[in-house]
C-alpha cells in the first residue's frame, strides 16, 4: 500500500524473483569466464547458450500467462509475436554482416544477393542501427497485436473462436515468410550472423552478456506482470476472466483492457524472441508453426496458469526434459510431449505450482489469497 | 393503461414501440414502458414473455430492431454500449448470480464501485482510498464478516446479496433486477424484499420476478408481460383480477 | 487367332484393295527418291486406307525392304533385333536381325509428299472420327498444298461437324495467301473467329496489324471475342478447380462440423483422423497387392468402411478416455486433443516411417475428360460427388434416424435430453465417432491427391476449422456453403497472386469476416446460443 503512484510496487515475490534472476545474470557468466575449465564448477559455453534459451522461453511463456492466465485469452498466435522479435533482431545481425557475407556486397545480406536483388527493400532501412531494431523488437508484434485485438475484442471474437483466429494468423504468417520476396530469407530464414553490438556472437564473452541479459529482462518481464496483475487493472483482468458480461456490466469496457494487457504480451514475446536469435544464432519460418505456440501454451499449464512463477517453472522443466529426452529417445519426445498435454489438462489442471499451493493450503488450511486461483467456469 | 403517448421528459427510463426478433420469433413486439425516477416496478409473465430480453434492450446487450429507448428522458440506449449504459447510471443483476468467484468480496465490491473504468485509470489505482465506502455497503448486505471471503464460496443468498452490493456501489440511477429471489430460503427471501425496498428509495428500480409472495412483498405497481408487450399493469391485486391476466397464466 | 484377325482384317479392310496394293507397297523400296515419290503417287491413288500404316512408318523411319525378298515391311527395333508386321495386314512377322533389312530412307521432298498423301488419305477415310482429326491437322499445318485435296473433301463430305472443321482449315491455309481478296479474308476471318481457342487466337492477331481497314478491323473484333471466350474458359476452369478444392476442403471439415459445430468439442486431432483414414486405404491397397491383386480397382470402396471403423473407433477411445471429463472446459480440451494428435502422428511415425506412402489410383479415378474448354479429371469428379455424398448421407443421419434425433436432442438441452431416458454419455461417444468416421472416409478421398504423410492431417485442420467457423458453428449447410465457396475463392485467387499468397488472402480474408460476423455466414440468432 506505499509506494508512489508511478513507481511498480514492488511486492516480495517480484523482488525475490528479481533477485534470483539478477543473481543467475551474474553468476552464470563469472562460472563460465572466470572459473577454470577444469573446474568441476566450470560452466561450458554450449550450457551457457542452453540455459540463455531456456530464459528466453521463460519470457514466451510469462507473456502466455498473463493473457492467459490473468484474462482468460488463450492465444495460440504469441509464438508469432516471438518469431516478429526475433525477425526484427535478425535483420539487425544481418545488416551487421556488412561486407563480410558470402558474396561480399557491401549492403545487401547474401539472400538478396542470391535472388539479384539491387537494393535493400525499404522495411529494410534503418535496421542497421541498433536502437531501431530494439524498437521494431517491440513496434512490430505490439502493432501486430493492437490490429489483431483491436478487430477481435471489438466484435467479441472470445474463446476457442479467439484461439482459432490467433492460430490462423501464425499460419498465415509462417506461409508469408517462405516466400522468398518477402524480403525475409524465405525458407532460410536469417543466418550466418557475425556480431552484435560490435562484439562477436562466438565469443564466450558475448554468450555470457546475452544469457546475463536474457535473465535481466526475465526478472523485469516478471516485475512487470507482478505490478498489472495485482494492480486494480490485474483485478478487472481476473474479473473479465471468470465473467466477461458482468465485467461489462460493471461499465468497464472489457476490449479496451484484452487490448492493452494482449499488446503488453506481445511486447514481451517480441523481446524474448530478440533474445533468443543472437543465441541460437538463426530465425526462420519455422518458428511461426502454429505447433510451436500451442508449445508455449504448454508450459504455462504445466507450470500453473494465472501464477507467473508457474510459467517460468514450466517452460524451464518442460524445455529441459525436451533436451533430455530428444538427446537420448528422439522417438519418444513427441510421445512424451503430446502425453503432457494430456495428463497437465485431465490430472493437473492447476499445473505444479497449483499442486504445491494447494498442498500448503490443506496443511495450514488458510487460503492463498495473494494468487489468483484456478477460474471456476470459462468466459460467462 | 395510459392510452396517450406521454411526453418522455421527466421520465427515468422511457421505451416506446421497442421489437426485437430472433429468427422470426418475436421476442418484444411493440413494448412500451415507462419508468419515473425513484419508482419501484415489478414485472411479471409468463415464461418467454420477453422479460429478460427486455432487461437486454435495456442494458444494451441487444439491440432492438424497431423503438425509442430513453434514459432520463433525452439520453439514447440503442446506441450505446453495455458498458456505455453502465457508467450512464444502469445497474443490472443477472438471473443467475454472478459475481467474481475468484476474488474476495471485498474486491467485488471494490471492482464495482463507481469510478473511472479505463484500462490505465485502474493500472494506477491507488489501494485504500475507497475503504470506508466499500465498508458501508458491506454493511448494508450484511457481508462485513465475509469480507476477505472469495465469492465462489458463498452461499447461494449470499452471492445474491453480494451482487445486489455491487450494484449498490456502482451507485446506479435505475436499478434492473431479474429474480433475486430464486432459489433463496424464505427468510433470505424477505430479507432481499426489505434490501430492495431500501435501495428503491434513492433510486428506480424494476423487479422482474416470478415470486408472487415476494411480488406482494415489495407492494409496488404491477407490469404484466405478455409475448412481448405489455398485457396489464396496476396494483398486484388489480392484475390479479384482469381476466386476460388469469387467462395467460391459468388458461390453455 | 490368326483366323480372327484375318476375320477382324476382312471386316475393317476390303480384301481386294490389298491384293491389288500389295505390290504398290512394295514398289516404295525403290532404290532412288524419284521412283520412291512415283510409287506413293501409285498408292495414293489407290484412294485404299490400309496404306496409312505403311505412310506414317515411312514417315517415322520404321519401313524397311526386307533384302531376302525385296518385301517391303514395318519394323519395330528391339536392341540388336527387328520385328516385323505387314505394312498392309498388321500380321506379325516374326523378328529379323537388322544386317538382314534396310531402312526406307525419305528426303524432304518425299516426307511433304507423304504428308499430303496422309492428309489426303485420312480427309477420305470412310469413318468420321479420323476425317475429323485429320481436317484438325490440317488447321495446324496450314499447308498450302493440301488445299485442293481439302477442297475436294469439303465438296463430298456429309458430316456437319467435319464439314465445319474442314471449311476452318480450309480459311486458315487461305488467310496465310497475301494475295487473297479483302472479302475471302473476311469471311475466312469469321469462319475462325467462330472456331475460337488459342490457335486461331495465333492466327488472327497478325492480322489486326494489316495494311487492309477492314481487315484489321475484322481481326481486332474477333480476337477480342476469342480473348473474351478464352477468359471465361479460364475462370469457369478455375471454378471447376475450385470446386475440387472445396470439395476436398468439405470432406476435411465436415466430420469437424459435427464434433465441433453440433457437440462444441474442439478437436485438434480430427487432422489425425483423416489421415488415419489415408493410412487404412495404404494397408488395405497394400494387402490387395499382395494378395488379390484383381480387386485393385475396387480397393477404394473396401477401405471406405474400414477407414470409417478405424478412424470412428479412435475417436470413440478418445472421446471416452478424454475429452468426456473436459466437457465444458473447451480450451483444456483444445490442448488435450492437440497432445493426442501429436501422439497419434508420431504412433504412424514409428509404425510406417516418416516417408510418404505410396497410394495407388483405381483406374476408374485416372484420365479426365473435357467439357467445351474446361478439363475434368475423373478423380477430382469423384472426389466432389464422394465430398456431397457424404454431406447428404450425414444429413439424413441427423434429421432421419432416431440417433440422428437423439444427437440432436443432446446437443440442444443435455438434461432434459437426460431427463425423458436417453443415455447421453453413449450418445456423446457415438457423435464423436460419428465425427472422426467422417474424417476416416475423408482420408480415403484425400490419400488420391495428397502425400499419404504422418502430417496429412496437419495440413487440414487449420482450414476446416476455418470454414465451421465462417459457416457458421452448429450449421451443417453453411459448412457445405463455406467449404466451396472458401475453394472457388482460393483458385480465383490464385492466378492473381499466386498460390501462398492467395491463401493468406483467404485466412485474412476470413479473420476479418470473423470480425464483422463472429458467428459466421449462417449465424443462429437469439438467447439460445449464449453460453
Amino acid at each position: 500500500m506505499q509506494g508512489g503512484i508511478l513507481l511498480p510496487r514492488l511486492d516480495r515475490a517480484g523482488l525475490i524473483f528479481g533477485a534470483v534472476a539478477l543473481g543467475l545474470a551474474i553468476l552464470i557468466p563469472i562460472l563460465n569466464l572466470i572459473v577454470p575449465t577444469d573446474s568441476a564448477f566450470h560452466v561450458p559455453p554450449h550450457v551457457v547458450a542452453l540455459m540463455g534459451k531456456y530464459l528466453c522461453y521463460a519470457l514466451l511463456a510469462l507473456s502466455v500467462d498473463l493473457v492467459w492466465g490473468y484474462c482468460g485469452i488463450l492465444s495460440l498466435g504469441h509464438g508469432a509475436f516471438f518469431a516478429l522479435g526475433g525477425y526484427a533482431m535478425g535483420m539487425y545481425l544481418m545488416r551487421q554482416i556488412g561486407p563480410r557475407g558470402m558474396y561480399g556486397h557491401p549492403t545487401l545480406p547474401d539472400f538478396m544477393v542470391f535472388l539479384n536483388w539491387q537494393e535493400l527493400p525499404w522495411y529494410w532501412l534503418g535496421f542497421d542501427q541498433f536502437w531501431f531494431a530494439a524498437i521494431m523488437v517491440l513496434l512490430a508484434p505490439g502493432l501486430l497485436a493492437g490490429l489483431l485485438g483491436w478487430l477481435a475484442f471489438r466484435s467479441r471474437v472470445t474463446g476457442v473462436y479467439l484461439s482459432i483466429i490467433t492460430q490462423a494468423m501464425t499460419f498465415a504468417l509462417l506461409l508469408a515468410f517462405f516466400r522468398n520476396d518477402m524480403g525475409f530469407g524465405g525458407n532460410n530464414g536469417l543466418t550466418d550472423f557475425k556480431d552484435i553490438l560490435g562484439a562477436p556472437l562466438q565469443a564466450d564473452g558475448t554468450r555470457s552478456a546475452l544469457f546475463a541479459a536474457s535473465a535481466i529482462a526475465l526478472a523485469f518481464g516478471f516485475i512487470l506482470c507482478r505490478w498489472i496483475v495485482r494492480s486494480k487493472l490485474g483485478r478487472v483482468l481476473v474479473a473479465i476472466r471468470d465473467a466477461e458480461s458482468r465485467t461489462r456490466f460493471l461499465g468497464y469496457r472489457v476490449e479496451q483492457y484484452k487490448l492493452l494487457v494482449f499488446v503488453t504480451s506481445a511486447c514481451m514475446a517480441g523481446v524474448a524472441g530478440a533474445l533468443y536469435v543472437p543465441q541460437v544464432g538463426i530465425i526462420n519460418p519455422g518458428e511461426f508453426s502454429p505447433a510451436n505456440s500451442i508449445e508455449a501454451v504448454i508450459w504455462v499449464a504445466v507450470g500453473g496458469r494465472g501464477t507467473l512463477i508457474g510459467s517460468v517453472i514450466g517452460a524451464v522443466l518442460v524445455n529441459f526434459g525436451k533436451t533430455l529426452l530428444t538427446n537420448a529417445l528422439p522417438e519418444i519426445w513427441l510421445f512424451a510431449l503430446g502425453g503432457l498435454f494430456i495428463a497437465v489438462t485431465l490430472f493437473l489442471p492447476r499445473g505444479i505450482v497449483g499442486l504445491w499451493t494447494g498442498y500448503w493450503a490443506k496443511r495450514r488450511e488458510k487460503q492463498a489469497a495473494s494468487i489468483a486461483t484456478q477460474p471456476v467456469t470459462e468466459g460467462s | 393503461m395510459m392510452l396517450t403517448k406521454p411526453d418522455p421528459q421527466h421520465t427515468q427510463l422511457y421505451l416506446d414501440g421497442v421489437s426485437v426478433s430472433f429468427d422470426g420469433f418475436r421476442a418484444l413486439n411493440n413494448l412500451s414502458l415507462i419508468i419515473m425516477p425513484g419508482e419501484m416496478r415489478a414485472i411479471i409473465g409468463p415464461n418467454g414473455a420477453g422479460k429478460t430480453t427486455m432487461m437486454d434492450v435495456i442494458t444494451g446487450k441487444t439491440k432492438p430492431d424497431r423503438g425509442t429507448i430513453l434514459f432520463d428522458g433525452d439520453t439514447n440506449l440503442t446506441e450505446m454500449d453495455e458498458a456505455g449504459i453502465a457508467t450512464l447510471g444502469i445497474g443490472r443483476k443477472f438471473q443467475k448470480p454472478t459475481v467474481f468467484e475468484s476474488h474476495t468480496v471485498w474486491d467485488n465490491i471494490d471492482l464495482a464501485l463507481a469510478g473511472r473504468r479505463g484500462p490505465f485509470a485502474t493500472l494506477f489505482h491507488r489501494d485504500g482510498a475507497d475503504d470506508d465506502r466499500i465498508l458501508a455497503i458491506l454493511e448494508t448486505i450484511r457481508l462485513s464478516g465475509r469480507r476477505d471471503v472469495l465469492a465462489g464460496a458463498l452461499s447461494h443468498g449470499q452471492k445474491q446479496w453480494l451482487e445486489i452490493g455491487m450494484l449498490l456501489a456502482q451507485e446506479p440511477k435505475l436499478l434492473l433486477v431479474d429474480e433475486p429471489v430464486a432459489g433463496m430460503t424464505d427468510a433470505e427471501t424477505a430479507e432481499t424484499a426489505r434490501l430492495l425496498r431500501e435501495i428503491a428509495q434513492t433510486r428506480s428500480v424494476v423487479v422482474v420476478e416470478h415470486d408472487m409472495t415476494f411480488v406482494r412483498d415489495l407492494d409496488v405497481k404491477v407490469t404484466v408481460l405478455h409475448e412481448g408487450s405489455v398485457l396489464s399493469d396496476g396494483s398486484l391485486d388489480h392484475v390479479s383480477a384482469d381476466p386476460r391476466v388469469i387467462e395467460v397464466y391459468l388458461g390453455r | 487367332m490368326r483366323i480372327l484377325l484375318l476375320l477382324l482384317s476382312l471386316l475393317v479392310t476390303p480384301l481386294v484393295w490389298a491384293q491389288a496394293t500389295g505390290p504398290l507397297i512394295d514398289a516404295l523400296g525403290a532404290d532412288d527418291f524419284a521412283a520412291r515419290e512415283q510409287a506413293l503417287t501409285a498408292l495414293t491413288e489407290t484412294d485404299d486406307p490400309a496404306i496409312v500404316p505403311a505412310l506414317k512408318a515411312l514417315e517415322n523411319g520404321q519401313l524397311y525392304r526386307r533384302l531376302s525378298d525385296d518385301k517391303v515391311v514395318i519394323g519395330q527395333e528391339q536392341g540388336e533385333s527387328i520385328t516385323l508386321t505387314d505394312p498392309l495386314t498388321g500380321e506379325a512377322l516374326g523378328t529379323q536381325a537388322a544386317g538382314d533389312l534396310e531402312r526406307i530412307r525419305v528426303n524432304n521432298r518425299l516426307r511433304r509428299a507423304i504428308d499430303a498423301s496422309l492428309g489426303a488419305l485420312t480427309l477420305r477415310s470412310p469413318d468420321a472420327a479420323v476425317r475429323q482429326s485429320a481436317a484438325d491437322a490440317v488447321f495446324v499445318s496450314r499447308d498450302a498444298a493440301t488445299l485442293p485435296l481439302l477442297e475436294t473433301a469439303l465438296a463430298a463430305e456429309t458430316d456437319a461437324r467435319v464439314k465445319r472443321s474442314l471449311e476452318q482449315a480450309r480459311a486458315a491455309i487461305l488467310l496465310a495467301d497475301a494475295t487473297l481478296g479483302t472479302d475471302d479474308k473476311l469471311s475466312a476471318i469469321a469462319i475462325i473467329a467462330d472456331k475460337g481457342g488459342q490457335a486461331a487466337l495465333a492466327l488472327l492477331s497478325p492480322l489486326t496489324s494489316s495494311t487492309e481497314p477492314a481487315v484489321a478491323k475484322a481481326a481486332t473484333e474477333a480476337v477480342r471475342l476469342i480473348e473474351n471466350k478464352l477468359a471465361w474458359a479460364a475462370a469457369a476452369q478455375n471454378v471447376i478447380y475450385g470446386l475440387s478444392l472445396g470439395s476436398v476442403l468439405l470432406l476435411a471439415a465436415i466430420g469437424l462440423a459435427v464434433t465441433f459445430g453440433v457437440m462444441g468439442v474442439i478437436n485438434m486431432a480430427h487432422g489425425e483422423m483423416v489421415m488415419l483414414g489415408a493410412y487404412t486405404t495404404f494397408v488395405v491397397q497394400e494387402i490387395i497387392r499382395a494378395h488379390a491383386p484383381g480387386l485393385f480397382d475396387w480397393s477404394l470402396l473396401i477401405a471406405l468402411p474400414l477407414a470409417f471403423v478405424v478412424a470412428g473407433g479412435i475417436g470413440i477411445l478418445i472421446e471416452r478416455g478424454v475429452i468426456r471429463f473436459l466437457y465444458g472446459r473447451p480450451l483444456e480440451t483444445l490442448l488435450a486433443t492437440w497432445g493426442l494428435s501429436l501422439v497419434l502422428q508420431q504412433a504412424v511415425r514409428s509404425i510406417f516411417g516418416p516417408t510418404n506412402m505410396e497410394v495407388g489410383n483405381p483406374a476408374w479415378m485416372a484420365g479426365a475428360f473435357q467439357v467445351g474448354e474446361v478439363t475434368i479429371t475423373y478423380g477430382r469428379m469423384w472426389i466432389f460427388l464422394f465430398g456431397l455424398m457424404v454431406f447428404a448421407a450425414l444429413m439424413l443421419l441427423l434429421r432421419r434416424t432416431p440417433l440422428g434425433l437423439q444427437m440432436r436432442a443432446v446437443t440442444q438441452n443435455r438434461s432434459m435430453a437426460r431427463a425423458m431416458g436417453i443415455r447421453t454419455a453413449r450418445v456423446d461417444a457415438l457423435t464423436f465417432g460419428l465425427g472422426s468416421g467422417i474424417a476416416g472416409l475423408a482420408g480415403v478421398a484425400l490419400s488420391q491427391i495428397d502425400n499419404v504423410s504422418p502430417n496429412l492431417g496437419q495440413g487440414y485442420i487449420i482450414d476446416s476449422f476455418m470454414i465451421v467457423i465462417f459457416g457458421g458453428v452448429g450449421n451443417l449447410w453453411g459448412t457445405l456453403v463455406g467449404a466451396l465457396s472458401l475453394g472457388i475463392v482460393n483458385k480465383l485467387l490464385e492466378p492473381l497472386a499466386g498460390a501462398v499468397l492467395g491463401k493468406i488472402l483467404v485466412l485474412v480474408g476470413i479473420i476479418l469476416f470473423i470480425q464483422a460476423r463472429p458467428r459466421g455466414l449462417f449465424a443462429l440468432k437469439g438467447r439460445a446460443i449464449e453460453h
